[in-house]
């Protein structure tokens, strides 16, 4: 395989094309009529996808630099570039990203019925978007694509959502920009301070990386806007109410993006920014007891208001609160277990969550309602369904053996170390998991089938399985087999430890199987 | 390059010269008008003359422009710099969109009267003058022809009461600001015994100024916030952006606010310099003041037309936030934040004359209710103009704010960026629902407002505003550069230049 993509040069032009090829895709979609515009949507971002998996051989998995970096001058005078690169984090993400948005297309393909070329061409965009976000190195650029990404969920949200969707789409909106714009400001403080005490004025990640430690008094204030922007997006407990409502109002699709990667831009902010830009301000003991406070409190809270949701949709927007927790624990837990484990939650929780929106709209397209009180029993009727559905619920709540285990157990693990009584806490998380899963599983599939309405529900078609099954194979995959993953991540987790040294390691014996096996483990 | 020497009469001339093809246009076009003044025909001619006027007058500032023209000496009542260049070539774009708008505008409104170009063009002249003076006698004079001039188009709908109202509260507030003005001379004149800026500079260098120049300070600082509509000067804003003819409040809006802002920028940066300390804290304080009132003030507003107008209070703001570095870069920020602010709210103001028809005055939001299914077009145009108000990245509105924090950031000031974000979020809260009610919200059954077609002319105006309001914001490094120059070559006297 990498012969094969050397031969092509694959990895000169990839990135370029990955960010271009969904804003091209536009222009056919909105050429197009309005029934041809799913299938060119579809198109193109299988195509994306097809091209995007190649990184995984790509990637050099023993260099902990970024690669493929490339750079074109942009306002060159202001020192911005359009700088983009890759590495594991960055890898896995765009991964899911570009894994995610044809299952999304193909989901969207009944649930959108009006201005359907309108839809499909704000789906491109937002593509390009989310996986610019992760690829840029250069903060300028990496802002535009932070907030350009807003617009198209804005009008997805706006446009095709549920009944209360323009105060969702404006909450959503306001909260995003106002985090974002702080951050702004903060990084033009940061350039021009760097640009002071160097003389060279550049918004280049790596640049900003290496000098970020002379800022100096102005470190906790730049921290804090950074902070602010990236808690606001993941959601951190204080600042998710925004969440639910964008959640729930919006189409499939737009929920399936939301959960599944635009929640994620929050904490790879934090692991990518946040943290190494000001690790001396993140670690002190205030901000970090802060921060797993925090992340403890949307753990717990996230479940127990999932625990009593009558709405479907509503619970799995709930679950996403308690389960970016985790991420946020691990990021601070310290240790190569917790941050790898915090990576796994993020892929894990792109799949299940992204899974669970998915089936619920289909249920919703069915149905056309949300209530789990409405339903009861339907495992009789649509057993395949019901048999997706709890497989998908048992990788949310953690079960050994699928995806969600992986990640929540090594955040547990590595956290535990460095805060025990935070880490136990966390555990109780888990457990809420199980009841709000499994008491809504037991609601929705089982107990007596008493509304005659339910009886004539149609089975998952062929289309509905195509999404599924993807979904499915990558949720048993990374169950049994995440070696491969975190082999990928662990060089980028390593350098991102580097960053926040000296920390207390665990020893090297209390590692789990997989992560020695990584040639980080060189180091 | 070329040198020109104001003490000769030919000196002046050549370094007037769009100034007095403007003029020249100006009385040409009234003469025309003076025979041919009664059908929608004439009007027509009028404005296509007029249109020319500016054309005219543009090659000629752009010959000095390229020519990179400087005083001999120094520079005696005009300033010869690229940053006079700039601010005149504001004007001029403000009054060619502005023109082009009309034209179909006051034909639909029953405003055959064509002296309206004239007035357009002569308050364009003022403008140019007022941005281009370098001293504080012939900035007076400019003000006045600019302003005299406006009053007039405020109250042009003669049909209307809520135009005369405009006109009546801009020509009582105006007058009210000039006598700030001319008092804030003499005290300068008093206590420098000139009002050439450079010497007045010169004059106050490396001290604090004397009390009375620190007075006269002051009443200039009063007479521009009038000027700008910073708050707490704004009271007149809403009433007259309101009750005037659509396009002239666009006029309004970019045209008088730029020269306002550039001739500002130049009296604090060459013969204030050394007064920093006096005046920033004021300049300050009317920033953060009307970023928030104008921005809150907003919120609540029903109309689009008065939105826009305290929108516009707010971007006042922002400016004031570029002009408080009293550095290069500021003045490049403003001159940069107006060209972007300028072509957006130009453009919105030809929105809002297309779509309200006989008194757009109470043009809301739900009347755009499913525009983004019955004129596509027009819906994405303005909701491109309202992200680049709104400083969304990918837009010039964007572009624009970025610099004036950059140059607030690079003098170590933090809380006016600060604020300046805080307010930009709050003002996404007026700016987004127009986006919504012309995208999310259903085509009313019967449409209050029958939306009028977009005349060749103010499609083209728009069309060309909205294309560069994306280009600009996607490549803006050239621009940023022309800005950047042309603020570096005002001369300060008063302290050493320090680089962009």
């Amino acid at each position: 395989m990498s012969h094969f993509l050397a031969s092509i040069y694959y990895r000169d032009w990839i990135l370029h094309v990955l960010v271009v090829l969904p804003l091209l895709g536009v222009v056919p979609v909105l050429l197009g009529d309005e029934r041809s515009a799913k299938r060119t949507a579809l198109i193109v971002t299988t195509l994306e996808f097809v091209l995007s998996v190649g990184l995984w051989w790509a990637l050099d998995p023993s260099q902990p630099a970024m690669q493929m970096v490339s750079n074109t001058p942009w306002i060159p005078n202001w020192g911005i570039s359009y700088r983009v690169g890759l590495d594991g984090i960055s890898l896995v993400m765009v991964l899911l990203t570009t894994a995610l948005m044809p299952l999304s297309v193909l989901a969207s393909y009944r649930y959108i019925t009006v201005r359907e070329r309108g839809f499909y061409a704000l789906m491109l965009t937002l593509l390009t978007g989310l996986v610019g976000v992760f690829l840029a190195l250069d903060l300028f650029v990496f802002y535009i694509f932070f907030e350009v990404m807003l617009i198209p969920m804005y009008f997805i949200i706006g446009i095709w959502g549920g009944t209360n969707r323009l105060y969702a789409a404006i909450k959503f909106f306001i909260y995003t920009m106002a985090g974002s714009l702080l951050m702004l400001v903060a990084i033009v403080v940061m350039v021009w301070k760097i640009q002071a005490s160097t003389g060279y004025l550049s918004f280049s990640y790596d640049h900003l990386l290496e000098h970020a430690g002379s800022l100096g008094h102005a470190a906790p204030w730049l921290f804090a806007a950074f902070a602010i922007a990236f808690a606001i997006k993941v959601p951190i407990f204080p600042f998710h109410t925004w969440l639910p409502d964008a959640h729930v109002e919006a189409p499939t699709a737009g929920s399936v993006l939301l959960a599944g990667v635009m929640l994620k831009i929050g904490t790879y902010g934090f692991l990518r920014f946040a943290v190494p830009f000001f690790p001396q301000v993140a670690l002190s003991p205030t901000v970090s007891r802060l921060m797993v406070v925090l992340a403890v409190i949307g753990i717990i809270y996230g479940a127990l208001v999932a625990l009593v949701q009558p709405d479907i949709k509503k619970l799995v927007a709930y679950s996403s609160v308690s389960h970016l927790g985790f991420v946020m624990l691990g990021i601070w837990g310290g240790t190569l277990q917790s941050v790898q484990g915090a990576l796994m939650v993020m892929i894990s929780h792109g799949l299940s969550t992204g899974a669970l929106f998915l089936l619920v709209g289909m249920l919703y397209e069915r149905r056309h309602t949300r209530l789990i009180e409405d339903y009861g029993g339907i495992a009789k009727v649509v057993p395949v369904f019901s048999l997706v559905l709890t497989v998908v619920a048992l990788s949310s709540i953690g079960l050994p053996g699928l995806n969600g285990f992986v990640g929540e157990f090594l955040v547990l693990l590595g956290s535990f170390g460095t805060y025990p009584v935070a880490t136990v806490l966390a555990t109780t998380g888990v457990i809420f998991a199980a009841a709000y899963l499994l008491w809504a599983l037991q609601r929705l599939i089982f107990n007596r089938l008493d509304d005659a309405e339910n009886e004539h529900l149609a089975d998952l078609t062929p289309r509905e399985l195509a999404v599924m099954v993807p979904l499915l194979v990558g949720i048993v995959w990374m169950g049994l087999y995440p070696a491969p993953i975190l082999r990928r991540t662990a060089p980028a987790a390593e350098r991102y430890l580097e960053a926040m040294a000296p920390r207390p390691q665990l020893p090297e014996t209390a590692r789990l199987g997989a992560v020695p096996a990584a040639p980080a483990a060189e180091r | 390059m070329i040198r020109l020497d104001l003490s000769t009469p030919w000196g002046v001339t050549a370094a007037l010269l769009p100034e007095i093809l403007l003029t020249v246009a100006a009385l040409l076009v009234l003469l025309v008008v003076s025979w041919r003044h009664s059908t929608a025909e004439d009007s027509r001619l009028a404005g296509w003359l007029s249109l020319l006027g500016v054309a005219v007058s543009a090659v000629g500032l752009g010959a000095l422009w390229v020519q990179g023209v400087e005083a001999e000496g120094l520079a005696q009542m005009v300033a010869l710099d690229p940053f006079r260049y700039a601010a005149a070539a504001l004007a001029l774009i403000a009054a060619a969109g502005t023109i082009m708008i009309s034209i179909a505008y006051l034909e639909r409104e029953r405003m055959l009267a064509p002296e309206y170009y004239p007035l357009i063009l002569l308050a364009t002249a003022g403008m140019m003058f007022l941005a281009g003076a370098e001293d504080l006698i012939v900035l007076f004079l400019g003000l006045e022809v600019m302003s005299v001039a406006v009053y007039v188009l405020a109250g042009y709908n003669r049909a209307s009461p809520f135009s005369a109202e405009a006109a009546l509260k801009y020509f009582l507030i105006g007058a009210f600001a000039s006598g700030f003005l001319l008092y804030g001379i003499a005290l300068v004149y008093g206590a420098t015994g000139t009002t050439n800026l450079s010497l007045i500079g010169a004059q106050l260098a490396g001290r604090l100024p004397p009390l009375m120049a620190s007075l006269g300070l002051g009443l200039l600082v009063i007479g521009f916030g009038f000027k700008v509509a910073a708050v707490p000067f704004h009271m007149w804003a809403p009433d007259v952006y309101d009750g005037s003819p659509t396009p002239v409040t666009g006029f309004m809006a970019t045209g008088v606010k730029a020269a306002a802002f550039a001739a500002l920028v130049r009296v604090l940066l060459e013969a204030f310099p050394s007064a920093a300390p006096v005046w920033q804290p004021v300049v300050a304080g009317l920033a953060i003041l009307s970023m928030v009132v104008g921005n809150l003030v907003a919120l609540t507003q029903r109309s689009i037309k008065r939105m826009l107008a305290y929108s516009s209070i707010a971007h006042a703001g922002y400016l004031l936030v570029a002009v408080w570095p009293g550095s290069l870069s500021g003045a490049g920020a403003v001159l940069l934040y107006l060209l972007a602010y300028g072509l957006t709210t130009l453009a919105s103001f030809g929105f809002v004359a297309v779509l309200g028809r006989g008194g757009e005055r109470d043009l809301s939001n739900d009347d755009l209710a499913g525009m983004g299914a019955t004129r596509p077009l027009v819906a994405l145009g303005f909701s491109i103009c309202m992200l680049s108000l709104l400083g969304f990245p990918g837009t010039f509105g964007f572009i624009g704010k970025w610099y004036i924090i950059s140059a607030t950031v690079a003098e170590g000031q933090y809380i006016l960026p600060v604020v300046l974000v805080l307010t930009s979020v709050v003002s996404a809260g007026y700016y987004l629902p127009v986006i919504m009610a012309m995208y999310m919200k259903p085509a009313p059954a019967a449409a209050r407002y029958e939306s009028s077609r977009l005349s060749p002319a103010a499609a083209g105006a728009i069309a060309i505003s909205v294309a560069l309001i994306i280009l600009l914001g996607v490549w803006p490094g050239g621009l940023l550069d022309v800005a950047a120059q042309s603020a570096a070559t005002l001369t300060q006297t008063g302290r050493p230049l320090a680089g962009p």
